[in-house]
C-alpha cells in the first residue's frame, strides 16, 4: 500500500476556537491508482491534502507513506520525504516568478542533490512529456496559464515521485485548457503514475478510477469509476 | 548552483534599482574605504617616517631650544628661553664623559647663485666638521666635507646638496666651482648623494659650511643645535642625564624648575608620530564602526523586505523539498553578496582616495594588501551578521502559510 492513513485528524486553533479541518480520515491509496478527492469550500480537502504531501503533520492519528511512518516528523524530515516521494501541482500555478520554466521543473532535482548535468537532463525530459520542450527559456510571464500549469506539472515530475498532488489543477483555467491539462494527467496515469486530484468538478473527477466524498472533514462516500476508454 | 543563484539575484536585484543599492550600501561602502583610506596612508607614512627619522639614529640625540611643542602656548613659553650657544656646546664637549660626539648645527635660509643662476629658499647648515658622525643619512657622492682645518680657519668650503648640484651645474662636476651666498663666494669641495623628498619637501637643497664661517657671516644671534653622539645605547640614558645637568649648571636653572632647552632623540619623533597615528586608527575606526553598524542595519532591513516579498517564493521552495538550511543559504549569501559589492566598492574608492591624497599633498601612502583582505573580511562579516536573522526569518517559515500568503 503507497498510502495509508488511520483515523488522521486536523483541528486548527484560531483565538479560543477550535476548527476541525480533517476528522478521522482513514484512507488507502495503491500505487498507480488516480484518485479523485471531491467536496464543497470548506470541506478539508486542502487540508487532507497538506497531510499526504507531508507538508503538514496531524493532530491526531497516523499516517503511512510507503509503508513508513511519517506522521510525526520534523521539519527538514518531511521536506526530505517532499523531494524525494512528492510532486505538488497548485491551483495557482506557484512557479518561480523570475526563473525559466527549465529551472523552475529543475528545482526540486536541485534540493534533493540531483547532479547538475543529470538535472538538466531529467527537468527537460520532464517538460518534453507535458510538450512544452520549446519553452525552456520562457518565464512565467511569457506562457499562457495552461502552459503555466504544464510546466507546473512537469515540476511535480521531474524528481520522479510516488505520489503526484494537484490541488484543484484546473480552477484558473478555461473549460478548453482545463481538459487538456486532465488529459496529460490520464496520459501520465496511464504511464503508471499514482495521482490524487482534489477538485469540486465532477467533470474533472471523471478522469479518476475512485472519487471520494468528502463533508466537514468526514468522508462522505466513495465511488469506484469503470473507465469507458 | 544554489550558490550561484542567490549571487545572481542579489546583482539582479542591485541592478534593478541602482539608486536603492547604492543608498543600501552607502554605509558598508564609507566604512570600508575609511579602513582603506586610513590604512594606505598611514602605511604609506609609516615606511617613510620609519625610515627618515631614523636618520638621527638610536644612539644621538639632539639639544634645542624650543623642542617639540603641541600648543601655542608651549611655542610662546619656549620662545623666552634663553638660546643655546657654542659655549654650551663646547661645556658638553668638555664635561659629558657619556657623550662620544658632540657636534653643533645652526641653520638659515639664502639664496645660492652660481654665474646667473640662482636658487632661493636653499638650507645653508653651518656645522661642525664632525657633523657626518652625528647625522646618518647624508652620503658623499664627490669630494669632502668641511674639516676642521677649515672650520679652525673659517674658510669659506661648502658642500653641497644634490639638487644645488642639478639646478646651478646642470649635471657638470660642480667641486671646486664658486658659489655665492649673499654675495660671498664659497669654493665646492664635496656634494651629496640624492636624498628624495620627505614629506613632499626636497631633502637636497641644503648646503653645508663650517659652522665658524656661519658664525662670521651670520653672526650669533641664533641658537645653536646641539647634537650628542652616545658610546652606546646602554649611554644614552647617561649621556642624556650628564649633558643635561651640564646645561642646566651652566644657564643657572634653579632646581626646582624644567629644563629650558629640550631633549629629543628618534624616540621623541617616534612617539609623536606614533600619537598621531593612534589618533587616527581611533577616530578611522570610530568612523567606520559607525558607518558599518548603519550599514548592516540598512542590509538587514533590505533582507527583512526581500523575505517577505518572497515568502510565497520560500513556499514553493519548501514544498518541493527545500530544507531550512537551503533557505538559510540562499539569503545568506544573498546578504553576504550585497555587503561584499559594497565592500568592493568601498576598497576601491578608498583606494583611489589614497592614491589622490599622496597625488596631491605630501603625504605617501601604499595599499597594503592586508587591509584589502580585511575590507573584504569586514564586508561579508557584515552580511552575515546582519544577514543571519532575516535567513533564519526566511528558513523557519511554515511552507503552508508561505503558499497562503497573498
Ligand atoms: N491555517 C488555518 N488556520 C485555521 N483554519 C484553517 C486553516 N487552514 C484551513 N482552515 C480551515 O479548515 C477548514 C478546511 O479548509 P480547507 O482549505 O482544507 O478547505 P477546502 O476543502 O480546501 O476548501 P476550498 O474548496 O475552498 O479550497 C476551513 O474551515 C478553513 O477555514
Ligand atoms: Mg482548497
Amino acid at each position: 500500500m503507497l498510502i495509508k492513513t488511520e483515523n488522521l485528524w486536523k483541528i486548527y486553533e484560531v483565538g479560543a476556537e477550535k476548527v476541525h479541518a480533517v476528522q478521522g480520515i482513514s484512507l488507502e491509496v495503491e500505487k498507480g491508482e488516480y484518485l479523485a478527492i471531491m467536496g464543497p469550500s470548506g470541506s478539508g480537502k486542502s487540508t487532507l491534502m497538506n497531510l499526504i504531501g507531508c507538508l503538514d503533520t496531524p493532530t491526531r492519528g497516523k499516517y503511512f507513506l510507503n509503508g513508513q511512518l511519517v506522521s510525526q516528523l520534523t521539519d527538514d524530515e518531511l521536506a526530505r520525504i517532499r523531494s524525494k516521494e512528492i510532486g505538488f501541482v497548485f491551483q495557482t500555478f506557484n512557479l518561480l516568478p523570475r526563473a525559466t520554466a527549465l529551472h523552475n521543473v529543475e528545482l526540486p532535482l536541485i534540493y534533493n542533490g540531483t547532479p547538475s548535468a543529470e538535472r538538466i537532463r531529467r527537468a527537460k525530459d520532464a517538460l518534453k512529456m507535458v510538450d512544452l520542450e520549446d519553452r525552456m527559456t520562457h518565464r512565467p510571464n511569457e506562457l499562457s496559464g495552461g502552459q503555466r500549469q504544464r510546466v507546473a506539472l512537469a515540476r511535480a515530475l521531474s524528481n520522479n515521485p510516488s505520489i503526484i498532488l494537484a490541488d484543484e489543477p484546473t480552477g484558473n483555467l478555461d473549460t478548453a485548457t482545463g481538459s487538456e491539462i486532465m488529459q496529460l494527467f490520464g496520459r501520465l496515469h496511464s504511464q503508471g503514475n499514482t495521482l490524487i486530484v482534489i477538485t469540486h468538478e465532477a467533470e474533472v473527477a471523471r478522469y479518476a478510477d475512485r472519487i471520494i466524498h468528502i463533508r466537514d472533514g468526514k468522508i462522505e462516500k466513495e465511488e469506484r469509476l469503470t473507465k469507458q476508454g | 548552483m544554489q550558490f550561484l543563484e542567490s549571487i545572481l539575484l542579489a546583482l539582479s536585484s542591485l541592478r534593478a534599482n541602482k539608486l536603492r543599492s547604492i543608498l543600501t550600501l552607502i554605509g558598508v561602502i564609507i566604512g570600508v574605504m575609511t579602513v582603506i583610506a586610513v590604512v594606505s596612508i598611514i602605511a604609506g607614512m609609516n615606511r617613510y617616517v620609519v625610515d627618515k627619522i631614523s636618520a638621527l639614529g638610536s644612539t644621538t640625540f639632539v639639544i634645542d631650544r624650543i623642542g617639540v611643542v603641541t600648543s601655542e602656548e608651549e611655542f610662546f613659553e619656549a620662545l623666552k628661553r634663553k638660546k643655546l650657544t657654542m659655549e654650551d656646546m663646547e661645556a658638553v664637549r668638555e664635561n659629558c664623559a657619556f657623550c662620544y660626539q658632540v657636534g653643533g648645527r645652526v641653520v638659515t635660509v639664502r639664496k645660492v647663485k652660481y654665474k646667473n643662476q640662482y636658487l632661493s629658499d636653499v638650507y645653508i647648515a653651518g656645522a661642525t666638521a664632525n657633523w657626518p658622525e652625528l647625522i646618518s643619512g647624508i652620503d658623499l657622492e664627490s669630494g669632502r666635507s668641511p674639516t676642521d682645518f677649515d672650520e679652525d680657519h673659517r674658510r669659506q668650503v661648502a658642500l653641497i646638496g644634490w639638487e644645488i648640484a642639478d639646478k646651478l651645474f646642470f649635471g657638470l662636476d660642480p667641486l671646486d666651482k664658486e658659489i655665492r651666498i649673499g654675495g660671498r663666494r664659497f669654493k665646492i669641495v664635496g656634494m651629496a648623494e640624492k636624498r628624495g623628498t620627505f614629506l613632499g619637501q626636497s631633502q637636497d637643497n641644503f648646503v653645508i659650511i663650517p659652522i665658524t664661517t656661519f658664525h662670521k657671516i651670520y653672526g650669533t644671534r641664533r641658537s645653536v643645535d646641539i647634537f650628542v653622539k652616545a658610546q652606546d645605547l646602554e649611554s644614552m640614558r647617561e649621556a642624556q642625564d650628564q649633558a643635561r645637568m651640564i646645561l642646566r649648571l651652566r644657564r643657572k636653572v634653579p632646581q626646582d624648575k624644567p629644563d629650558d632647552f629640550s631633549i629629543m632623540t628618534a624616540e621623541t619623533f617616534m612617539d609623536l608620530y606614533r600619537n598621531f597615528t593612534s589618533t587616527a586608527f581611533l577616530v578611522m575606526i570610530g568612523v567606520s564602526s559607525i558607518a558599518l553598524v548603519v550599514g548592516g542595519i540598512v542590509i538587514m532591513n533590505i533582507m527583512l523586505v526581500s523575505v517577505t516579498e518572497r515568502t510565497r517564493e520560500i513556499g514553493v521552495r519548501k514544498a518541493v523539498g527545500a530544507r531550512r538550511r537551503h533557505i538559510l543559504w540562499q539569503f545568506l549569501v544573498e546578504a553576504v553578496t550585497l555587503s561584499l559589492v559594497g565592500g568592493i566598492i568601498g576598497i576601491l574608492i578608498g583606494v583611489l582616495i589614497a592614491k589622490l591624497v599622496s597625488v596631491t599633498t605630501p603625504l605617501p601612502s601604499a595599499v597594503e594588501w592586508w587591509s584589502v583582505v580585511a575590507g573584504l573580511l569586514i564586508a561579508s562579516s557584515v552580511g552575515i551578521f546582519f544577514g543571519i536573522y532575516p535567513a533564519m526569518k526566511a528558513a523557519r517559515l511554515n511552507p503552508i502559510e508561505a503558499l497562503r500568503y497573498e
